[in-house]
């Protein structure tokens, strides 16, 4: 008889909605900054797991897209 | 008259020929354009994420200058015509940042940066893409949140 494994429901690692807005930390120059939002795949992760509002999101992509035509963060990693 | 901020992508072929020509190039275009040059530094020379025009290295020029908007068409033109110039941004900016301007003030004439490695040379850090990699140890944003997650196998409940 095998056993059947139920995982508990995964909760979100943060909750959407919480406010930090106005990050002055956001920059295309910081590339370490910005990798730290991206999966290993250098996509950019979404706000759910940011946990950015939603200017600051905007910003972000902003930022990693300057970044990538600049040649500091690659399209695809 | 606009503030802008502009980084300008530089084959460092021309940089290992000539430091100040290479700058020069740059400033020159902005001035010829009407620009007032707030500062112009080297920012940094690197490896490239992804090749453009067969250059796997190039050093990244950070200018600050007033101009008016109607200058930047010809501006950005004039870098993208020429082929010394791999990439250009310019970006509106409300002010220059304070570090910034010391930084650009501090590299002078007689400024000498260190002869760019050859093309194919590895950093030593390679930039970092990962995950929400927290500082410090501890993410204030992520405390608490996902303790109901198991830690491992052992932590799963059996059915």
């Amino acid at each position: 008889m095998g056993m059947k494994i139920a995982a508990k429901p995964r909760a979100p690692l943060v909750p959407v909605g919480r406010k930090r807005c106005d990050d002055p930390r956001i920059d295309y120059k910081d590339i370490a900054y910005l990798a730290k939002f991206m999966t290993p795949q250098a996509q950019l992760q979404s706000r759910r797991r940011t946990s950015f509002c939603a200017q600051c999101q905007r910003q972000l992509k902003q930022s990693v897209k300057r970044a990538r035509f600049m040649g500091l963060l690659p399209f695809v990693g | 008259m606009n503030q802008y901020e502009g980084m300008f992508l530089l084959d460092n072929q021309v940089v290992r020929a000539d430091y100040k020509a290479a700058k020069a190039l740059v400033t020159d275009m902005l001035k010829k354009h009407g620009a007032e040059i707030t500062c112009a530094r080297r920012w940094d020379e690197r490896r490239l994420a992804y090749p453009i025009q067969g250059r796997l290295r190039a050093t990244y020029l950070l200018t600050y200058f007033k101009v008016p908007g109607s200058a930047i068409v010809g501006i950005r033109r004039d870098a993208e015509l020429d082929e010394r110039i791999l990439r250009n941004l310019l970006i509106s900016v409300e002010e220059v940042p304070a570090k910034e301007l010391e930084l650009g003030l501090a590299e002078g004439d007689d400024y000498a940066p260190p002869p760019p490695p050859a093309d194919d040379a590895i950093d030593r850090e390679e930039p970092l893409v990962g995950a929400l990699v927290p500082e410090d140890g501890e993410s204030p944003e992520l405390e608490g949140v996902a303790e109901d997650v198991p830690a491992s196998l052992n932590d799963i409940e059996e059915v």
